[in-house]
């Protein structure tokens, strides 16, 4: 739907905006310009206050729509539930033909993606030993769409290890072994990369990717 | 009441809010986009964002941001180049053939790949005869003797090797070009990715 709305943007703009321009003329054909004064203030009343409105709400907007789509129908297996990974097995091209967001997608990049609710608690995110293999996964907050935290290559290294995330009000000790990830928010999008250097790589890769985990702290508080 | 729901009925109260609301659309997709071209550097006719989903970004450009690149990664972690147009401004479209030349030792420097991607318009992948729709840094690209390195677009097989041929859709399309852990040349700027050449029959 979202890809039809964005090839046809044009032409639904130009029927909407011909059908208020009818809308406006028939008034004044059948009531004179004074006809229009209430629904002409209420349209700029709207029109003002809605930009600020989208613009405010846009990121939450997009990043719901990312939520939605996890939550709702998944990358190929079925809804994701919340606070749980789900790898993509397969690689972007191989997902052309059926329109899946995924195809937007990098080929040499196996997807993982989830959606964090800290609500009830702090949750564990574990890694496997990636071994030098090129990955991230990205926190991107809803109310900004910023990406707040990251880890992965780059960041935290290839190394296996255990990240508690917690949101940021929460006070207290993270277990000794584990790394602690404060989010400006309760809730997050998880958006994981694990490299795949092409067929032959991809079950090696998704291996990997399969390992990557959120689950509830060992330990009861 | 009765009397005033059918003022509101009648008054066009109604039609207002439907159309403020509309418009209040519109305006915000012309906003965004403004915001978002003052944010996009273009060389070549390759486009990047570099503050896209960077902590931090105001009221305006983070909705931009959403907009033009919706939650991608910091530049830090993946640049991406986005072209629709040639180096000579003309749209990208299958029904031509295109060449990029990359100068030796001017392949995207990175930590960890590069891949460059025809896509739709739109930013889908588009299944094409090959079954492949990008090339990278690992599918065996040939140099040329002098070590730099073209990479042909064109619809159709060329003639010879085609580990260099990035098949792309029949109609308009798009380019993208991503490098993760970009190197500390395209992180600083300095960087310029070559421009796509039209190569004429």
């Amino acid at each position: 739907m979202n890809r039809v709305i964005l090839k046809y943007g044009y032409p639904i703009t130009a029927v909407i905006l011909a059908i208020f321009v009818w809308v406006v003329y028939r008034r004044i054909a059948d009531g004179g310009v004074q006809a229009i004064v209430p629904l002409a203030v209420v349209a700029v009343v709207v029109w003002l206050l809605g930009v600020f409105v989208f613009i405010w709400l846009w990121p939450r907007i997009t990043v719901g729509g990312f939520k939605r789509a996890i939550l709702r129908h998944g990358f190929g297996g079925g809804p994701i539930p919340v606070n749980t990974l789900y790898a993509v097995p397969h690689r972007s091209s191989q997902t052309a033909s059926t329109g899946s967001l995924i195809a937007t997608g990098a080929d040499d990049l196996l997807y993982v993606g989830g959606w964090l609710d800290l609500t009830a608690g702090p949750r564990v995110l574990q890694v496997p030993e990636m071994d030098g293999r090129y990955y991230s996964i990205q926190f991107t907050d809803p109310s900004s769409g910023a990406n707040v935290a990251y880890v992965g290559t780059r960041t935290t290294g290839t190394g296996p290890a255990d990240f508690l995330l917690c949101a940021r009000s929460r006070r207290g000790e993270a277990p000794a072994e584990m790394h602690r990830i404060d989010l400006p928010g309760r809730s997050a999008l998880l958006i994981g990369r694990v490299f795949a250097a092409g067929e032959d790589d991809r079950v090696a890769a998704y291996a990997l990717a399969k390992q990557i985990r959120l689950t509830a702290p060992g330990h009861s508080e | 009441m009765g009397g005033f729901f059918s003022w509101v009925a009648g008054s066009g109260v109604v039609q207002g809010v439907i159309i403020g609301g509309a418009l209040a659309y519109l305006t915000t997709v012309l906003i965004l986009d403004a915001v978002a071209k003052a944010e996009t550097a273009t060389a070549n006719g390759w486009k990047a964002i570099r503050r896209a989903g960077q902590p931090g970004n105001g009221f305006f450009v983070r909705a931009a941001l959403q907009k033009a690149l919706p939650v991608v990664n910091v530049f830090e972690e993946a640049a991406y180049w986005t072209a629709e147009v040639d180096g000579s401004g003309k749209r990208l479209t299958g029904e031509r053939a295109y060449r990029v030349h990359f100068p030796r030792g001017q392949l995207p420097p990175n930590d960890a790949f590069w891949s460059l991607t025809a896509t739709d318009t739109v930013g889908y992948m588009v299944s094409t005869s090959s079954g492949r729709s990008s090339v990278d840094d690992h599918s065996g690209l040939l140099a040329n003797a002098d070590g730099s390195v073209d990479i042909l677009l064109q619809a159709q097989a060329p003639n010879g090797a085609t580990q260099n041929w990035l098949p792309t859709p029949t109609g308009r399309f798009k380019l993208m070009l991503r490098t993760y852990l970009p190197g500390a040349a395209i992180v600083d700027g300095g960087y310029e990715v070559p421009p796509v050449v039209e190569v004429r029959p």
